[in-house]
């Protein structure tokens, strides 16, 4: 099998040179604490989540799972009194490999959608690998869930029309966030967006090894996340769905999904194949492959013009999901 | 992941950001971008509108910072700062930077983009525009006004663009997320008129950039002056992006116009249907509504080019060697094309090739001819010429000087002003009539001999096969 890798998008490929300096394509784990610490962090405080006054924004510690420490939640609901009933919720989740982020980053992309369609954004904290292994990551984002369910009156909103997103790290969490509420019977989800998900630990497809050393989070990079997620039961025969999606044997009775990767990115094949599995075990699923998008490049480079392409896509898909 | 690490947004004011335009331009065209993604480079790059002006290929595409395509009727405003596409060329690349009235005008453009980031903390750019004072900015065009970048000229020498002083701040690393609204250095900018290359002195003395706080209030009436200074990083997007969209354009749009052949000669041919010749006109990139003319290479193509650009623009758009003959058709509306192509190709049999075998213009407008142009359709080339063009092939024949010394008396005003052409005495050219008129068998210096003569130095090209 050739590794030649499919190329970046025009647009895409001079923004990965605009960024080259500050993001590499792999990551190793002596390098975690140090992108901990970037400028991508401090940045985040300067994000206005208000959007300009749109939102009203509060951060609210909720309980965390059974025994464990509480949870951040960060709650941005619109100003404006809702026009119609109480709200849906965009239930986010961060990405970052598992081993960074906050429930600030990315953030900006749900706000975007809410903004739209006059949605309830409540954003998760979660411990992060390699301090915290498995379950605590997805049982966090869990515990999260459960609180925004049983509290969403107090926010306006509709504990019905909960759609859970985010992407990356946070789509496989979001991933399993339908597997785990499908087995738990709730909270109810009606949808869940899932962008450029890290859904497999096994870290053995085509693009793992065709964009090696390429673009954003190689093959090198996905091995730290997800060895620092699993330790050294990653790849092995007895990783929980829980904690790589892809592993569940069973993608029945999950919620309606949006899968979108890019074609030049490691997660392509992983990605592809679970929206597959979702249409073979009888589901729905709407699935877009960017031609020769990188990792997270409508994050990255949202001007470029498919990545406009690929945020609309989103907020079709939700606008359909929430109003048809 | 680390997604907002390094969103791409407006570069950061400092020089150091030069390089990283570069290197995006210079990938962009690597990949064959297209001309959207270029003009959207220069846009997003530098936080203001930019825009792509072709009047002759017809294209026009404006791109705001945020990466969205939104054309607009408003022309530009004369005081942006451009770049042509090509040195004679009409087409432009403007960044909507500053400027004063036509900022309401431009409605969504520029004024949005400044407004809309009234709430963020501009305090970012200052620090480092106060703290990092960038020492030896070296813009490219210094002369007087660098308003304008000329693309092609860069790509001659794309070394010597800028020496960047590696000062500056935290630069790129941190110009990081927009959020929803990426232009949050633009409007720094805009407040804060940040660098602006005033001189570049390589030299002693170095480069000044200037950090004229324009205004002292951001919001103020713009009060720039109509010759704006232009930034380092301004320039460089400008002259980068143009040079790389005039390669696109050539690729993807054609060299307009006159590049394809099939085309040129529906649009030549008198008995095509209207509908051939206009879409034939459109595909070469014509304005419908302005007058073109057909100009006539001897032993090429015809080429269509519009009135309004010089011969010299055109002949760069495909090389064709200077001393090329030509014959220039007249002005026409797009559909007179096929009269114009006529009178060009008469125009063609009038020239010479400019040596002393063959003195005479190497170009001829049908213009200027008048009823000159008459006598082309009396002599046929090739046929046996008149009797006076007969003499003088008979006599160019036997005097080497003949045929230079008839046509300087034929083509100046006095007998003296002919022979300092041909360099001679005028003593010398005297005795050189006396002789030449012998061989003819008329007079050369009355004006009914000198009107004989030049008749029949211009029959002498038309007769040529």
């Amino acid at each position: 099998m050739t590794h030649v890798p499919p190329p970046f998008d025009p647009e895409l490929a001079g923004a990965l040179e605009l960024i080259k300096d500050m993001i590499s394509p792999g990551l190793t784990p002596d390098q975690i604490a140090e992108v901990r610490q970037g400028p991508g962090i401090e940045l985040l405080a300067e994000l206005d989540l208000t959007m300009g006054g749109t939102f009203v924004v509060e951060d609210r510690q909720v309980p965390g799972p059974q025994g464990e420490p509480d949870i951040s939640l960060l709650i941005c609901r619109p100003a404006l009194p809702a026009a119609a009933g109480a709200r849906p919720v965009i239930y986010h989740v961060h990405g970052g490999g598992m081993v960074i982020g906050n429930n600030r980053v990315g953030v900006d992309v749900p706000l975007a959608w809410a903004r739209a369609l006059d949605a309830v954004v409540v954003s998760v904290e979660y411990r992060l690998a390699p301090e915290h292994p498995h379950p605590a990551p997805v049982e966090d984002v869990y515990a999260g869930l459960l609180w925004t369910a049983e509290h969403a009156a107090e926010l306006g909103a509709d504990p019905e029309r909960i759609v859970v997103a985010g992407a990356s790290a946070g789509g496989g969490l979001c991933a399993a966030l339908a597997l785990l509420t499908r087995d738990r019977k709730g909270p109810r989800l009606i949808g869940q967006v899932l962008m450029c998900p890290m859904l497999d630990d096994r870290n053995d497809t085509p693009s793992t090894y065709q964009m090696a050393g390429l673009g954003v989070w190689d093959r090198t990079a996905n091995e730290t996340g997800w060895s620092a997620l699993l330790g050294s039961r990653r790849g092995g025969p007895d990783v929980p769905a829980y904690a790589a999606p892809a592993r569940a044997e069973d993608l029945t009775g999950l919620p309606p999904a949006f899968l979108d990767v890019g074609s030049a990115e490691t997660f392509r094949d992983e990605v592809v194949a679970y929206a597959s599995r979702i249409w073979q075990a009888g589901g729905v699923a709407e699935l877009h492959v960017w031609p020769g998008g990188f990792h997270g490049f409508d994050g990255f480079a949202p001007q470029a013009a498919l990545s406009q392409s690929a945020r609309a896509a989103h907020v079709d898909w939700l606008r359909r999901l929430l109003n048809g | 992941m680390k997604e907002l690490a390094g969103r791409l947004t407006a570069l950061d004011p400092d020089a150091g950001a030069a390089v990283r335009v570069i290197a995006y331009f210079d990938r962009l065209a690597e990949s064959r971008a297209g001309v959207e993604a270029l003009v959207r480079g220069a846009a997003v790059l530098s936080g203001c509108p930019a825009r792509l002006v072709d009047p002759e290929r017809r294209v026009h595409v404006r791109v705001q910072p945020d990466g969205a395509r939104q054309d607009t009727e408003t022309p530009p405003d004369p005081t942006w700062p451009s770049a042509r596409l090509s040195p004679n060329g009409p087409a432009l690349l403007w960044l909507e930077r500053g400027g004063g009235a036509s900022e309401g005008a431009a409605g969504s453009g520029s004024g949005v983009a400044i407004t809309e980031q009234d709430g963020a903390t501009p305090s970012r750019a200052d620090e480092e525009q106060g703290g990092a004072e960038p020492g030896g900015v070296v813009a490219e065009d210094a002369g007087a006004a660098p308003d304008r970048v000329d693309a092609e000229q860069e790509e001659a020498a794309p070394g010597r663009v800028i020496a960047m002083p590696t000062a500056a701040g935290p630069g790129m690393a941190t110009a990081g997320h927009g959020g929803a609204t990426p232009s949050r250095v633009a409007s720094q900018q805009a407040e804060a008129a940040p660098g602006r290359v005033t001189t570049k002195q390589p030299g002693p003395a170095p480069s000044q950039v200037v950090a004229a706080r324009a205004g002292t209030q951001p919001g103020a009436a713009d009060s720039e002056p109509a010759a704006h200074s232009l930034s380092v990083v301004d320039a460089v997007i400008l002259e980068r992006a143009a040079a790389a969209l005039r390669l696109v354009l050539d690729r993807t749009r054609g060299r307009a116009p006159a590049d394809d052949p099939a085309l040129v000669e529906t649009l030549l041919d008198a008995t095509a249907p209207e509908q051939a010749r206009l879409y034939a006109a459109r595909r070469l990139g014509l304005d419908l509504t302005a007058p073109a003319r057909v100009l006539a290479p001897l032993g090429d193509r015809p080429r269509v080019v519009p009135a309004g650009a010089g011969v010299a623009g055109v002949a760069g758009s495909r090389p064709a060697p200077p001393e090329a003959r030509l014959g220039v058709g007249p002005a026409v509306p797009v559909l007179d094309l096929p009269r114009s192509w006529t009178a060009a190709r008469t125009a063609l049999r009038f020239t010479a090739e400019g040596t002393p075998q063959d003195p005479g213009p190497r170009v001829v407008h049908a213009d200027e001819l008048g009823g000159i142009a008459l006598l082309a359709d009396l002599v046929v080339p090739g046929a046996e010429p008149p009797p006076d063009v007969r003499a003088l092939e008979a006599a160019a024949a036997t005097t080497p000087w003949l045929s230079a010394t008839l046509h300087a008396v034929a083509s100046t005003t006095s007998l003296r002003a002919a022979a300092a052409g041909i360099n001679v005495h005028h003593s010398t050219l005297q005795d050189r009539l006396t002789h030449a008129e012998h061989l003819l068998g008329w007079p050369l210096r009355t004006p009914q001999g000198r009107l004989r003569l030049q008749l029949a130095l211009a029959m002498r090209h038309l007769a040529r096969p």
